[in-house]
């Protein structure tokens, strides 16, 4: 009983819950800023653009006081200053302005823009002004992409910058897969993130607060990235933290969001949730297989009743009815575990029991300020987000600290952060494989004839014969509950610069990354299932790692006439170790939490097992870059990079990156000067090679191993007793050398029509030689992992854009992107290989020469055997093979397939490629308007010509292992008058039909409306919280697709290979994925 | 001024300091970053524990491992040999591991099956390799320090591992027939496959060059001696039809090799370690329990699945069951004789379940190889088969009611696994027999029968027959609420009577009327080439040798049995029988031999041509 109440408390007490934590930030908020001004000598203006229009949110100082306010939204704003102070007027993208009051009482400013190619850009070791950067950099709107709600900053990169595509999971924390310009190898294609200088091999980003990112720029073509040689094939996201204060005294902000989510949609859409509508269906597979009806569930299958029990332990029921079902059990004789006892359910919504509405707060305090000769910045995070699904649950807490001291000519400073995370309830944030399991995958097929308690309120089960054997998900939730994953960063860097003269300036930074991630998990008995454990077991494991990186560079800037000089020299080391234990106890003697501690006395100490791994890599290089304007007309970048790797064959360790851009900036020509329509046009060209070496360390040389469960022997035959045994694991190569990557761009950034339209676009074309990979050996070989050689190659081409319009009340930016992917080489003689895991009904994924990698592959769906002839027609008796291919298991009502190479039979090789599941392209658009206080602003993305691979088709349609099924089944399936069906004749020996086909095939193609703010700022005249904004906003609000399965947005399935992260080998499969979160938030904006 | 360009000094020599210390060492920051953490090279390896640490991985996979996967490398062959032929159904639920139903209805090149199929090749394989690397490791260690093994051990090594690279040849011999040969020498792992003449010449050269090698006393008790290497040389001379000589071995094997028949047949397929390797065994996986693998996989890994469902003891997974055909041939006449002989008409005639209490006198090797309703199995008490969630079968309408037995451990030997992985319940340490004595005998009966020595074959024949005769399934009492008392309730005779073997005409068996007679002599060939085949099929039932058994005696008669056992179960009262084997491709000439994995073959490829090719039909 006591499980019960608790499940359910909690699902209950959850509204409850968001309505308090509205309230509670509301108002922590409005105490926190109440007091904060003091009265004086009253000032007062409106800021305006230069056009003409109010500019709100813009931030009056008076300078060397604590005295500041913002512009409401008629650029108005009032403050009291001495007669003589000085003003400053400051707002991001424009100019920043000072005044004296000079002993005026009204202070008018206009401020002029900052051009879009006057922009200052952080690209690779320096800061860049737009203007002069020939590569394809793209900046993302920091403003945009803040108004996310979630724990990761990339996980809206795909709508804000063109040429990135981003796929996450719905659940709290998920890991999001970013891609550069397509896919430039079969693994490991995640880019490379540069934060505050330092690079940085994760693809989480959690660690950081998306609060503290001042910029973010996505460095898409090797000319802009070549600089990052080493790792950077897959594209550069360069991010800084590097807030820091402004002159003056302590500013504080503080920002508040909380919100209540949802799931966009849950299978209780899709699946039923009535149990003798699901015995019509079942009734049907049985019937038209010609076979008798079970029974034992539901009894007369032309009567069927929902049953009492469905299931009741040997001994314990006291009558039955005519069918053997027990209509009365003695409850006294129940006993858990090996006497249950379980209600027959007329209709468990399975989703609903699980997935429910979620929470999530972000709470934010920044202090930051400064002097000419320091400035700093101290941020708090708090992030906690309820997952959609129960238990499931992460929370981040986040401190940092960036300073920075000048001293004369040397400066010097640390940027640094701290983050815990917890994620709790054992979703894992990156789930991969094939998910039958846990609570994301077909154990949300249950049937809904199963109860979720028995009848003393342990979870239930589905026993008996017919009801599949699931877990039931509401009791995988509850006891995975306390299942923690804890990462603990430290992340930062220290660093000096001196200036040897005012053109020489050196600079060293060490920047470090190290921590530890830690999981403690646990896995149930389950008696209530009908293949039965009955012993639970723990699961710990620690990650350590240091990464370290120390460059030095050094810069030479001059200007001589015309001629401007910008050389960087540059060297940098880096190294990185971590160290894996992990552990496991089974038979735990006591389960409590506070037990579970992998020790020979708290369970059966022969199922103990544990083990360790690790690795070490290192990485030198050498670069120089050198940039040439000439009259900011023509422009000419050289780079060229040397690094070399550990993991590559001595003699093959040095590789060279060179790259080069030239940029024209031909407006600043004669004869395009004062041209209206082409007001700023900059045409550029760039090509480079980048490399990768991501593949795991010490691949030079075979290795050689064993485990006890694959080479260890009883050779004595006691029974009991296994000799060591060893294998080869793997092979090596001795010649393994740098993946390269050529790339070549030609690209405008442009400003048109007095300035108001804002376009850029970029085509390319990647190409990725002497393509890291494993290729399978023959089998004759044997097992040991294939050794990683240097033979395949891609390609991609493609094209990115970006227009934006804006005016003085409303702004619009619209970002498309066009990827072709392409494989042209895989060994060299292979010319496809399978996809890295299978279904239950086999591989549907291939990798081929001339085809995208990833690509579905199967049969092709040819519609259904309509009559009794069209099916005979197709086997042997029928004569098949002459006029019709003979295909196994032809019957009506089954699916027919094409006979791709027409030899009069359908086998494995008329199997071919059945679709992509790569976006033709993608789209995302910002639209903002602002009138008096009040603004509004929405985000929009689209994904366009992908597929998607229905595989959840496998349960809901087939019903692989007795699952639910979709709520249309009945009524759409083939039927002799209904020949022209969505599914074929439910028919229980159908094992044909469900084989993997462009049948499981639909279209991915989807609009969403990812985000809807509207915001009101509080007029600065208002007596509390002047300036303050709060908004309200809506997260996923919008869905426009024809896809029928939960949510055509899909996270990429965490899949790793002997050398390395597979998962672009397998996009698109839907396996029955956490999905996304539709949220409702409300939000405040105070500083003072 | 001069302290400032002191501090410029300073600085500027600080920064060049630390500048050359990035620099500096370059090569020794790159290579000690290099090294592979946690493994083992070949160096270490090169000493007498790495060659015998590789011999022992090479019997290792024999069976599934950790990295294998699971189920089509079963060292049974339970799938190849039971499933695909009429001694078991996939059973189970229909839905779960659908690649066996394509095993089962022939559908091989479909790509489930495939992979099943795939499964087996690469374990195969992946066994040569792992033989091949011993004897490379051993020539390299004996080469540099020839005193580190003695003599004796570097020969026996030397034998073991040709002798199981012919073991596992033979296995890929006897699926597909026209397979590449891999020796230690060999760099090409993109050979052509040989024929089958081919093959089997490597085969028996191979063993002859073992059989040398190879000490007449096993190491130990899990390895090869120079007798097995023999018995497999008759085995392979009776699958390559060269009969007189495979008389010749075998009859050798036979007269002087240290091989017996145990006194009861529950002494072969056991879990009492006392009668582990015993004298029948020639070749056995030596699976092992509780052996500090914490997840039991050193156990009886590939057959897993193979045991009584959620009603009994073992909870999983109700495969490999045996089919109704299987059963009705163990019904023996008057004499005692197998009906399928005396009555060829009327011995399948049978559909509905044989149930405890039915007193048509069978072979008593029926009750330990078929679990049936309300008969003991073993000490675990009575099979129950029924409808509800009690039940011994998983899914009676898809796999019909019988439990497979032989390899289920017993209660009281203490062969379990304790703890630990996934499903303890069904591991154990009974030894997978691979090849028996009692096979030995048949194989010989089948040489001579071919050679005419009807009396020698009725001889051997009569002596696995007798051995029949020896004992039967007992009560298998405990003294236990749900075992024991259930089977006392049902048998007062039995209560405290623990015998899991009893003598065939025992008082305490009421369940069931058990007869097994000798043949007098065999007056035809064709009625001896018959009794032998029955005798294979009864004795050595459920141990995965069936399907190729038929397929060694030729289209014609596989062909007749197979299809037989598909039409002729065609009117059962169980409808899925029918149901699911309707969809069965007929056995015809193709199925003599299984295709070669689809991947190897396109693998194969070299320079666009592909170097294995798939056998005929497929």
């Amino acid at each position: 009983m006591e499980k019960k109440l608790s499940a359910r408390h909690e699902v209950r007490n959850r509204s409850l819950h968001r309505v308090c934590a509205v309230a509670i930030s509301l108002l922590l908020a409005l105490f926190v800023t109440g007091n904060a001004f003091g009265q004086n000598l009253a000032v007062q203006g409106t800021v305006t653009s230069t056009g003409g229009s109010p500019l709100p949110g813009v931030t009056v100082r008076v300078q060397g006081t604590d005295i500041r306010t913002i512009t409401d939204n008629a650029g108005h704003y009032r403050l009291s200053a001495p007669g003589d102070a000085v003003l400053t007027f400051s707002l991001v993208g424009q100019k920043p302005v000072q005044t004296t009051v000079a002993g005026r009482n009204t202070v008018d400013i206009t401020m002029a823009k900052i051009a879009y190619l006057e922009q200052v850009v952080v690209t690779a070791y320096t800061e860049q002004r737009r203007g002069d950067i020939t590569g394809a950099v793209s900046s993302v709107d920091i403003a945009s992409a803040q108004k996310q709600t979630g724990a990761s900053v990339l996980q809206r990169l795909d709508a804000a910058v063109p040429g990135v595509t981003v796929v996450a999971g719905g659940s709290p924390g998920a890991r999001s897969t970013v891609r550069i310009r397509g896919i430039s190898s079969f693994q490991n294609n995640d880019p490379l993130y540069v934060i505050d200088g330092t690079p940085v091999e994760e693809s989480y980003l959690n660690f950081l607060n998306p609060d503290d990112i001042t910029s973010v720029q996505v460095l898409k073509d090797a000319s802009a990235s070549s600089i990052y040689g080493s790792r950077a094939s897959n594209g550069v996201v360069v991010i800084e933290t590097t807030k820091r204060g402004v002159q003056g005294p302590p500013q504080t902000t503080l920002r508040v969001r909380t919100g209540v989510t949802s799931p966009v949609r849950g299978y209780d859409d899709i699946l039923l949730t009535n149990s003798l509508a699901y015995f019509q269906v079942e009734k049907a597979a049985y019937v038209n297989a010609g076979l008798a009806v079970p029974t034992n569930i539901y009894g007369d299958p032309n009567n069927p009743t929902v049953p009492a029990y469905i299931f009741a332990a040997p001994g314990t029921a006291t009558a039955t009815d005519a069918f053997g079902r027990p209509t009365a059990v003695n409850a006294a004789l129940y006993s858990y575990p090996n006497s249950l006892i379980m209600p027959g359910s007329a209709g468990t919504n399975w989703w609903s029991e699980v997935f429910g509405h979620g929470q999530v707060g972000d709470y934010n305090l920044d202090v930051n300020g400064g002097s000419d000769a320091n400035a700093y910045r101290v941020s708090f995070n708090y992030f906690n987000q309820k997952g959609t699904a129960i238990y499931n649950d992460f929370r981040r807490g986040t401190v940092r600290a960036n300073t920075q001291f000048n001293r004369g000519k040397l400066n010097f400073g640390e940027n640094m952060a701290l983050a815990l995370e917890r994620h709790y309830g054992g979703i894992p944030d990156d789930p991969g494989g094939y998910a039958e399991d846990g609570i994301l995958g077909k154990d949300i097929l249950m049937q809904p004839v199963i109860p979720v308690f028995d009848i003393k309120g342990n979870f239930a089960g589905g026993k008996s014969t017919t009801l599949g054997n699931q877990t039931n998900p509401v009791k995988w939730a509850f006891t995975h509950r306390d299942d923690v994953g804890k990462n603990l960063n430290l992340f930062g860097n220290v660093f000096g610069g001196y200036d040897v003269t005012q053109a020489i300036s050196l600079k060293t930074r060490l920047g470090f990354n190290t921590g530890e991630n830690t999981f403690n998990g646990y896995s149930p008995a389950s008696p209530e299932v009908a293949e039965a454990t009955f012993t639970d077991a723990i699961d710990e494991n620690q990650n350590q790692f240091l990464d370290w990186t120390w460059s030095n560079t050094a810069r030479f800037v001059k200007a001589l006439g015309s001629h401007n000089f910008d050389i960087l020299l540059g060297q940098e080391a880096n190294q990185g170790q971590n160290r894996f234990l992990t552990g496991h106890l089974g038979n735990l003697l006591n389960n409590a939490l506070d037990a579970r501690y992998i020790n020979d006395a708290l369970g059966d100490a022969t199922t103990k097992n544990v083990s360790s791994t690790g690795g070490k890599s290192a990485l030198l290089s050498l670069f120089a870059k050198a940039d040439y304007n000439f009259a900011d007309k023509y422009i000419a970048s050289f780079t060229v990079r040397r690094d070399g790797s550990s993991r590559l064959a001595p003699g093959h360790q040095w590789g060279t990156f060179p790259a080069f851009g030239l940029g024209w900036h031909i407006s600043n020509e004669r004869f395009l000067s004062g041209n209206r329509f082409l007001n700023d046009v900059m045409l550029r060209y760039g090509m480079g090679v980048t490399g990768n070496q991501l593949i795991p360390s010490g691949r030079i040389v075979s290795q050689f191993g064993g485990e006890r469960g694959e080479t260890y022997y009883d050779v004595t035959g006691s029974g009991n007793n296994i000799q060591a045994g060893f294998r080869q694991t793997s092979l090596g190569n001795p010649n393994l050398q740098w993946e390269e990557n050529r790339s070549q761009n030609v690209g405008a950034d442009m400003v048109l029509f007095n300035g108001n339209i804002n376009f850029v676009i970029d085509v390319y074309r990647r190409n990725t030689n002497n393509l890291l990979f494993d290729p399978a050996l023959p089998a004759t070989a044997g097992i040991a992992s294939p050794p990683i050689v240097n033979v395949g190659k891609m390609r991609n081409t493609g094209f990115d854009l970006s227009v934006g319009h804006t005016a003085s009340w409303w702004n619009v930016t619209f970002n498309g992107s066009h990827y072709t992917n392409k494989i042209i080489a895989i060994n060299g003689t292979q010319t496809f290989f399978y996809g890295p895991i299978s279904t239950r009904f086999g591989n549907q994924v291939i990798n081929q020469v001339g085809s995208p990698i990833g690509s579905f592959y199967g049969y092709v769906f040819d519609g259904f055997f309509n009559s009794a002839a069209d099916a005979a027609a197709h086997t042997p008796a029928g004569n098949c093979g002459v006029s019709s291919a003979c295909q196994d298991g032809a019957s009506m009502g089954r699916i027919k397939f094409r006979d791709i190479n027409h030899d009069g039979v359908i086998n494995a090789d008329d199997r071919t490629i059945i679709g992509s599941p790569h976006p033709k392209f993608t789209a995302g658009m910002d639209l903002g308007v602002h009138r008096g206080n009040w603004d509004a602003s929405a985000t929009f993305f689209g994904s366009y010509g992908n597929k998607i691979f229905e595989n959840q088709m496998e349960f809901y349609v087939f019903r692989e292992f007795e699952t639910n099924v979709k709520q249309d089944l009945l009524a759409n399936s083939w039927t002799p008058t209904n020949l022209n069906p969505k599914y074929p004749r439910i028919d229980i020996n159908d094992t044909f039909s469900r084989a993997l086909s462009s049948y499981y095939v639909k279209s991915g193609t989807y609009t969403r409306l990812r985000n809807l703010q509207i915001g009101y700022t509080i007029p600065s005249q208002m007596q509390y919280l002047p300036g303050a904004r709060v908004y309200l906003q809506g997260d996923n609000l919008w869905t426009q697709t024809s896809y029928e399965g939960l949510d055509p947005s899909l996270p990429a399935a965490n899949i790793s290979g002997a050398a390395g992260d597979v998962r672009d080998q397998y996009r698109g499969v839907d396996r029955g994925a956490y999905p996304s979160n539709k949220i409702f938030s409300v939000g405040i904006v105070t500083t003072f | 001024m001069k302290i400032a360009s002191n501090y410029r000094l300073l600085v500027g020599t600080a920064v060049l300091t630390l500048v050359s210390a990035g620099l500096y060492g370059c090569k020794d920051f790159l290579s000690t970053n290099s090294v592979p953490q946690g493994t083992l090279d070949a160096g270490t390896l090169a000493n007498a524990a790495g060659v015998e640490g590789t011999l022992i991985a090479a019997y290792r996979t024999i069976d599934c491992t950790n990295n294998t996967g699971a189920w089509g490398c079963a060292a049974s062959n339970w799938v190849w040999g039971s499933v695909a032929a009429d001694d078991s159904y996939k059973g189970s639920t229909n839905t779960d591991q659908p690649p066996i139903n394509d095993i089962e209805g022939r559908h091989w090149g479909a790509p489930d099956g495939q992979d099943y199929i795939n499964q087996k090749w690469t374990i195969v394989y992946e066994g040569i390799s792992r033989a091949n690397a011993t004897i490379r490791l051993l020539k390299q260690v004996l080469a540099a320090n020839p005193a580190e093994l003695s003599t004796a051990d570097a020969r026996s090594i030397e034998g073991e591992a040709i002798f199981l690279r012919a073991y596992y040849h033979f296995e890929a011999y006897r699926m597909w027939g026209n397979v590449p040969y891999y020796r230690e020498d060999d760099t090409d792992f993109r050979k052509a496959n040989e024929d089958q003449a081919a093959v089997v010449a490597d085969l028996i050269k191979d063993l002859d060059s073992a059989a040398v090698l190879l000490p007449a006393t096993p190491r130990d008790k899990g390895r090869a001696s120079a007798w097995t290497a023999r018995a497999y040389k008759g085995r392979v001379q009776v699958y390559a039809g060269q009969f007189a000589a495979a008389v010749t071995t075998l009859q050798n094997v036979k007269t002087s090799g240290p091989y017996h028949l145990e006194t009861s047949l529950d002494h072969v397929w056991t879990g009492f370690k006392q009668f582990y390797d015993g004298p029948e065994t020639i070749f056995a996986y030596q699976a092992s329990a509780n052996d500090g693998e914490p997840n039991g996989n050193n156990a009886n890994f590939g057959e897993r699945l193979n045991f009584p469902y959620s009603g009994s003891h073992f909870g999983c997974c109700g495969f490999n069951q045996p089919s109704q055909n299987l059963v009705n041939a163990y019904r023996v006449d008057a004499a005692g004789l197998p009906l399928l002989l005396s009555s060829p008409a009327t011995w399948n005639a049978s559909n509905a379940q044989f149930v405890a209490g039915d007193m048509t006198p069978v072979d008593p090797r029926l009750d330990w190889t078929v679990g049936r309703n309300g008969v003991p199995y073993k000490d675990w008490g009575l099979v129950k088969v029924t409808n509800g969630s009690d039940s011994w079968v998983r899914d009676v309408s898809n796999g019909g009611p019988y439990s497979p037995k032989k390899n289920a451990h017993e209660a009281a030997s203490g062969s379990e696994q304790l703890a630990g992985g996934w499903a303890p319940t069904q591991q154990n340490s009974v030894r997978i027999q691979l090849f028996r004595f009692a096979d030995l005998l048949l194989l010989l009966a089948e040489a001579q029968v071919e050679t005419g020595d009807l009396a020698g074959a009725t001889a051997n024949v009569n002596l696995v027959r007798a051995r029949a005769a020896a004992s039967a399934q007992g009560c298998g009492y405990r003294n236990d609420a749900t075992i024991g008392a259930p089977v006392q309730a049902a048998y007062p005779q039995c209560a405290g009577d623990a015998r899991i073997a009893v003598p065939i005409n025992d008082p305490s068996i009421t369940w069931a009327r058990y007869s097994v007679s000798q043949y007098p002599v065999f007056p035809s060939a064709a009625y001896a080439r018959e009794a032998v085949r029955t005798e294979r099929r009864l004795e050595l039932a459920m141990e995965g040798q069936r399907f190729f058994d038929l397929r060694r005696w030729g289209l014609a008669y596989a062909a007749a049995q197979i299809n037989g056992y598909i039409k002729g179960e065609g009117g059962r009262a169980e409808p899925s029988f029918v149901a699911y084997k309707s969809s069965a491709e007929d056995f015809t000439q193709r199925h003599l031999l299984y295709p070669l994995p689809n991947l190897q073959v396109s693998l194969s490829t070299v320079n666009g041509e592909q170097r294995l090719k798939q056998n005929a039909g497929w």
